[in-house]
C-alpha cells in the first residue's frame, strides 16, 4: 500500500497541533492528484483527541498508544515509533510541519531511515511519481522546485500555505503497535513552564502586527491592542526583542521565526535584511512608518507615512467603529 | 568540560549575494561567508559553559577548502582548535550527507557537548543536528534557551522554547543541543583572541580519515534535486499613503477590508 | 637617485588580512560603543581621558605594538595603524593615547636592551603605565640638532638638565623618553650629539611646567617639562651614546604614518557625519544629497580620503618590509592624510552649513582636532623637505 503519511504533531495537552491540519489538506489534495493513498500518524501517551481531529481531514489515521510520550519530547518519540511502523506499511513519502516540532522529527527520521528532506515546502504538486516542492530561499528572494531522486522522503511545510479543510466525511482510526523498542537515548521532560504573554505559535498566526526599535515599550502596548483588535499575533524585530518588550519566541526575522501571514501589519519597523527575510512572503504587508525612505517601502503593499502614535489610535478607532460581522 | 560547536559557513545573509549556481547549488563564490548565525550563539554558550567549567571548545565544520577561514572567527571568540571536514565529492551534498559526514567527525573526539545552532541561514531546515544526534545516539536538546550542566552528576537541564512558554529537559551527558539566539548574544572576539587565532591548530580531515570509505556520500548520492529556481512574482505598486491620521487610517483599514483580510 | 620601493614586486593579496579585518572591526565596534559617547565631553572639559585608557588597556589595544613575549600583542604597523584610525574616527584624542604610547616605546623598541624591556614593557603593554616622547624644545622644533637639553655623566650616572615643550601626554606619562644632548664639541657632527634616555616620573628633578591650552585634541595634555639635575643610571640609556638622533629618526618613521592613521581617522569620521546629514536634512523640499553642489564635496572627500588610507596601508606594508626609503613612505603619508584631514573637516562643516559651527555637530571638533596632524611630528613642509631628500637621493 504505497502512499503519503502526514505526521499529526501533538502538543503537551494532547491536542492536534494546528499546523498538521494544513499538512494534511495539502497532503490531501497531492494524493488524490497522484492516486495514492494517504494516511495520518499520531503518535502520543493518548492518542485519541488528536488521532480524531486528523480524521477530519484524512480517510484513515494510525493512532499509536505511546506512554514515554509523556514525559519526553513528542518529536524524539514520534520519530522512533513511526520509523517502526514503515515495515509494515510500505510508506513513500511523509509530510510534516517545518516548525520546531516537525523538524526534529523530520531530522530523527531521516537519520533512522536514510530518507532524504525538502525543508519548508510553501507548495508541492505531483509528477513523475513524487512531490515536486516549491521553497522560498535566500528571504523570499527566489523560489526553487526541488524533488527527491529516490522514491521515498520527507516534505516539512511551512505554516499557512494552504488553508486547512476538513475532508467530506470522517475517517477511520487504526490503533496500531509498531515493532522495537525504543533505542535513542532518554531525555526527561521534568517540567513545564508557561510564560505569560506566550501566545500560539506566531508562525501559524493569520495577522501579524508586528512592532520594532523605534516603537518603544510603550508603543508594543498599542501594537498588541491593535493586534487583538484585528484578532491576529504580536510580531517583532530582534532590536524590540532584545530590549525585553516582548518574548523571543515572537521575534521574526533571521534568528527568529520565518512567516507567512495574510496580512503583516509593520509599525515602526524599517524592515532591514535580517528582518525582511522572515516576513516577506507574507500574502500582504502593510507599514506605518514615518521613515518614506525605509527599506520596507520596497516590499510592502501599502505605507502609511506617519507617526505610529498618532496614527495607531486612529487605526484602533477606525477599526472599532467597523460594524462587527454578524453583529450588523 | 570539553565542547563541540558545530558551525558552518554560509553566505553572509547581510550582503543580498545570495544565489544559485548553473547546478542548482548554492553559488559560494557570490557572496563572502561567515559563521552562520545560529551557530554563533552555540559558540557563545560553548564559552560560556567553559568558563564556569573549565575545558575547551573544539569546532568541527564540514566545508569547502575555504572552511578555515571562517573557522579563525570562531577560534578568535575562544575556540581552542578546528577540525575541517573537507572533500571535493561533499559538494552538493543534502541532508543525510551532512549529517553522516559530521557525526562520523564526531566519533573520534571526545566531549561531553556537541551544540549546533538550530538552523542555517542559508538552508533553513533545521534539521541535521537532529540527525547528527540520532546517528550517534546522543541525547537531543533543541531549540535550547538555557544550559545548565550538572559535571558532577553527568547530567545536563536545557529549556526547550515551547510554543507556550518552555519546557525543562534532562538527560545524561554526552548530549546534543541545538541552539538559540535566546542563550545569548556572541561576544566580539577580542584583540588577544585574534591575534591568538593564527596559530591555533586546524585539522584538515578527509573522508577517508573520519572513517567514510566505501559508501558515497556527497553530491552524487543526494536524495534532492533542484529542478528549477525562478524569482517570486513582484510585489504590486506600493500604495503610498500620507494624511492626517485619520484620513491615513481610514484609508488603510479600507484596504484591509477590499483585500478582505477583515 | 633612490629606486622607489613601490617599484618593488610584492607577494600576496592586495587586501587586508582576515584577521587585520577582525581586528578593525573588533576596535570598530569597541570605538562606536565606548568611546564615542564620550569625545564630546573629553573637546568641551579638556581632561585626559583616564576612563578611555582603561577601555583602551583592558581591550590590549595599548598592548598592540608591543611584542608579545611581553604581554603585548605583537601587532605589525599596519595593524596598530588600523585601531588608530577606529579610534579616530571617533575621537582623536582617544586614537592619539594609543600612537603615543607607541611613539614613546619605539626609541625602547628598536634599541633597547632586553634588561630594559624586560623592565617596562609589561607595565607598557598592558597599559598599567603610560609613556611620552620628549624631543621638541621651545627652540628646537622642525630643527631637532638644536637641542639644548644636555645630560652629562656623573658616575654611573648621567644627570640631566634642560625643558621639553610641545609633549603630548608629558603630564600623565609615567615614563619619558627623552632625548638630551651628551656631546656639545662644535668637532662633533650634529647628529651625533644626541643620547636618548628613559625617565621615570617619580625622578627627583622632572617636573611638568604647564598645560597648554589647545585648539583641538583637547583631551590630550600637552605639557612643558622640565629637568632639573634629573639623575637616571646609565642602565636607563637607551641605544649607544650619541645615535640619539638616528633613533628619533628612525622612530618618526615608524610613528608618523600613526599620525597619518588618526588624520584618515578624522576625516572618515568627518565624511560619515556629512554624508548622513546630507541624506537628512531638506531644503528646497529634496534632501540636500541631492544637489549636485553638495554630492562633488562628497564625493571628493570620500575619493581624498580613500587614497590616503590606500597611502597610509601600504606605507605600512613598506616600512615593515624594512623599504629604505622609509622615511618617505612615512612622510608622503603623513602629509596626504594630514592635508586630506583638514580639507574633508572643513568641507564637513560647509556640508552642515551653519550646524556644521556648532557643537551640536561633531564636525567642529573634528575639524579643529584634524589641524594637528598637520603639525606633529614634523610639519608638512618637513615631511616635504624628507621626501624631496629622498628623492634627491640623499638619507633624510
Amino acid at each position: 500500500m504505497a502512499g503519503l503519511w502526514v505526521i499529526g504533531e501533538v502538543t503537551a495537552d494532547g491536542k492536534l497541533a494546528n499546523i498538521s491540519t494544513e499538512v494534511a489538506t495539502l497532503a490531501r489534495t497531492l494524493a488524490a492528484e497522484a492516486g495514492k493513498e494517504v494516511a495520518g500518524v499520531v503518535v502520543a501517551a493518548d492518542p485519541t483527541e488528536a488521532a480524531t481531529e486528523l480524521a477530519r481531514y484524512l480517510p484513515r489515521v494510525l493512532a499509536v498508544t505511546e506512554p514515554a510520550a509523556a514525559d519526553r519530547p513528542w518529536s524524539m518519540v514520534a520519530a522512533e515509533r513511526i520509523a517502526g511502523l514503515l515495515e509494515a506499511d510500505t510508506v513513500e513519502f511523509e509530510f510534516v510541519g517545518a516548525g520546531p516540532d516537525g523538524r526534529d522529527v523530520a531530522g530523527v527520521l531521516s537519520a533512522l531511515t536514510g530518507w532524504g528532506i525538502i525543508a519548508n515546502a510553501v507548495g508541492a504538486s505531483w509528477a513523475d511519481g513524487g512531490p515536486v516542492v516549491e521553497m522560498s530561499v535566500f528571504g523570499g528572494k527566489l523560489t526553487t522546485t526541488s524533488a527527491f531522486t529516490g522514491s521515498a522522503g520527507i516534505v516539512t511545510v511551512r505554516p499557512n500555505v494552504v488553508t486547512a479543510e476538513p475532508a467530506a466525511s470522517a475517517g477511520k482510526i487504526e490503533q496500531v503497535k509498531p515493532t522495537g523498542d525504543l533505542a535513542q537515548p532518554t531525555v526527561k521532560i521534568i517540567e513545564r513552564v508557561a510564560e505569560a504573554g506566550a501566545a500560539a505559535p506566531i508562525e501559524e498566526a493569520r495577522i501579524i502586527v508586528s512592532g520594532g526599535r523605534g516603537v518603544g515599550p510603550e508603543g508594543f502596548a498599542l501594537v498588541k491592542e491593535i493586534a487583538d483588535q484585528l484578532g491576529g499575533a504580536v510580531g517583532a524585530t530582534r532590536a524590540a526583542v532584545d530590549a525585553g518588550w516582548i518574548p523571543y519566541a515572537q521575534q521574526i526575522g533571521q534568528t527568529g521565526k520565518i512567516v507567512k501571514p495574510q496580512l503583516y501589519l509593520a509599525l515602526g519597523i524599517s524592515g532591514a535584511i535580517q528582518h525582511k527575510v522572515g516576513m516577506q512572503t507574507a500574502e500582504t504587508v502593510v507599514d506605518v512608518n514615518r521613515d518614506p525612505e525605509a527599506p520596507i517601502a520596497d516590499f510592502a503593499d501599502l505605507v502609511v507615512i506617519g507617526d505610529l502614535f498618532e496614527v495607531g489610535p486612529a487605526i484602533l478607532a477606525e477599526l472599532r467603529a467597523r460594524p462587527r460581522p454578524g453583529s450588523a | 568540560m570539553h565542547i563541540v560547536v558545530l558551525v558552518k559557513p554560509v553566505p553572509d545573509p547581510a550582503s543580498g549575494g545570495e544565489r544559485l549556481g548553473p547546478d542548482g547549488r548554492l553559488d559560494r563564490t557570490a557572496s563572502p561567508a561567515v559563521v552562520n548565525g545560529n551557530d554563533e550563539y552555540a559558540l557563545e554558550a560553548a564559552f560560556k559553559l567553559t568558563e564556569a567549567h573549565g575545558g575547551e571548545v573544539t569546532l568541527v565544520t564540514m566545508a569547502p577548502a575555504t572552511g578555515p577561514e571562517t573557522m579563525r572567527k570562531a577560534l578568535a571568540m575562544g575556540a581552542t582548535r578546528g577540525i575541517h571536514v573537507t572533500d571535493e565529492s561533499l559538494a552538493g551534498s543534502d541532508h543525510v550527507s551532512t549529517a553522516r559526514v559530521l557525526a562520523a567527525a564526531l566519533k573520534d573526539v571526545e566531549f561531553d557537548l556537541v551544540l549546533a545552532g538550530v538552523d542555517t541561514s542559508d538552508g533553513l531546515a533545521g534539521v541535521v543536528p537532529a540527525s547528527v544526534a540520532a546517528r550517534l545516539k546522543l541525547p537531543y536538546l533543541s531549540y535550547a534557551a538555557k544550559i545548565e550542566p550538572d559535571p558532577a552528576a553527568g547530567t545536563v537541564k536545557v529549556r526547550r522554547i515551547s510554543p507556550t512558554g518552555f519546557d525543562v529537559l534532562e538527560a545524561p551527558m554526552p548530549a546534543l543541543i541545538a541552539c538559540t539566539q535566546a542563550l545569548g548574544e556572541p561576544r566580539y572576539p577580542s584583540l588577544k583572541g585574534i591575534m591568538a587565532a593564527r596559530s591555533k591548530e586546524i585539522v584538515t580531515k578527509a573522508l577517508s580519515e573520519i572513517g567514510i570509505d566505501g559508501a558515497p556520500v556527497g553530491g552524487t548520492v543526494a536524495t534532492t534535486k533542484v529542478l528549477g529556481s525562478k524569482a517570486p512574482p513582484p510585489r504590486a505598486a506600493t500604495l503610498v499613503v500620507r494624511g492626517t491620521p485619520d484620513e491615513a487610517a481610514r484609508e488603510l483599514v479600507a484596504f484591509l477590508a477590499e483585500r478582505r483580510i477583515i | 637617485m633612490t629606486e622607489p620601493t613601490s617599484a618593488t614586486p610584492t607577494t600576496g593579496s592586495y587586501r587586508l588580512s582576515e584577521e587585520q579585518l577582525m581586528l578593525r572591526d573588533a576596535v570598530r565596534v569597541l570605538a562606536d560603543e565606548l568611546i564615542r559617547p564620550r569625545a564630546a565631553e573629553i573637546d568641551r572639559t579638556a581632561e585626559f581621558p583616564w576612563d578611555v585608557k582603561d577601555i583602551l588597556a583592558s581591550h590590549d589595544i595599548l598592548g598592540l605594538p608591543f611584542p608579545t613575549r611581553y604581554g603585548g600583542l605583537g601587532g605589525q604597523l599596519l595593524t596598530v595603524c588600523l585601531a588608530i584610525e577606529e579610534i579616530s574616527r571617533v575621537c582623536a584624542t582617544s586614537g592619539l593615547i594609543v600612537a603615543v604610547q607607541e611613539l614613546g616605546a619605539l626609541p625602547l623598541l628598536l634599541a633597547g636592551t632586553d634588561e630594559q624591556k624586560d623592565r617596562w614593557f609589561p607595565d607598557l603593554a598592558a597599559g598599567r603605565t603610560l609613556i611620552a616622547f620628549a624631543l621638541t624644545e621651545a627652540e628646537a622644533g622642525s630643527d631637532a640638532s638644536a637641542t639644548r637639553t644636555r645630560a652629562v655623566r656623573d658616575g654611573d650616572d648621567w644627570l640631566i638638565d634642560g625643558s621639553k615643550r610641545f609633549i603630548s601626554q608629558g603630564s600623565v606619562a609615567d615614563l619619558i623618553t627623552v632625548f638630551a644632548v651628551t656631546d656639545d664639541d662644535p668637532e662633533t657632527p650634529r647628529h651625533k650629539r644626541l643620547t636618548c634616555f628613559i625617565v621615570e616620573k617619580a625622578t627627583d628633578g622632572f617636573g611638568v611646567e604647564r598645560i597648554e591650552h589647545k585648539m583641538g585634541i583637547r583631551g590630550s595634555p600637552t605639557a612643558e617639562l622640565s629637568f632639573r639635575g634629573v639623575r637616571v643610571p646609565d642602565s636607563h640609556r637607551v641605544g649607544g651614546e650619541g645615535d640619539g638622533f638616528p633613533i628619533a629618526m628612525r622612530t618618526l618613521d615608524r610613528s608618523r604614518p600613526g599620525i597619518a592613521a588618526q588624520a584618515v581617522g578624522i576625516a572618515q569620521g568627518a565624511l560619515e557625519v556629512a554624508a548622513r546629514y546630507a541624506q537628512e536634512r531638506k531644503q528646497f523640499g529634496r534632501a540636500i544629497a541631492e544637489f549636485q553642489m553638495i554630492q562633488a564635496m562628497l564625493a571628493d572627500m570620500d575619493a581624498g580620503t580613500e587614497s590616503a588610507r590606500q597611502l597610509l596601508y601600504k606605507a605600512c606594508t613598506e616600512i615593515e618590509a624594512g623599504a629604505r626609503d622609509a622615511a618617505r613612505w612615512s612622510a608622503m603619508c603623513k602629509l596626504v592624510a594630514g592635508d586630506n584631514a583638514m580639507r574633508v573637516t572643513t568641507d564637513a562643516v560647509q556640508v552642515l552649513g551653519g550646524y556644521g559651527y556648532i557643537d551640536e555637530f561633531p564636525v567642529e571638533r573634528m575639524m579643529r582636532d584634524a589641524k594637528i596632524t598637520q603639525l606633529y611630528e614634523g610639519t608638512q613642509q618637513i615631511q616635504r623637505l624628507v621626501i624631496a631628500r629622498a628623492l634627491a637621493g640623499r638619507s633624510g
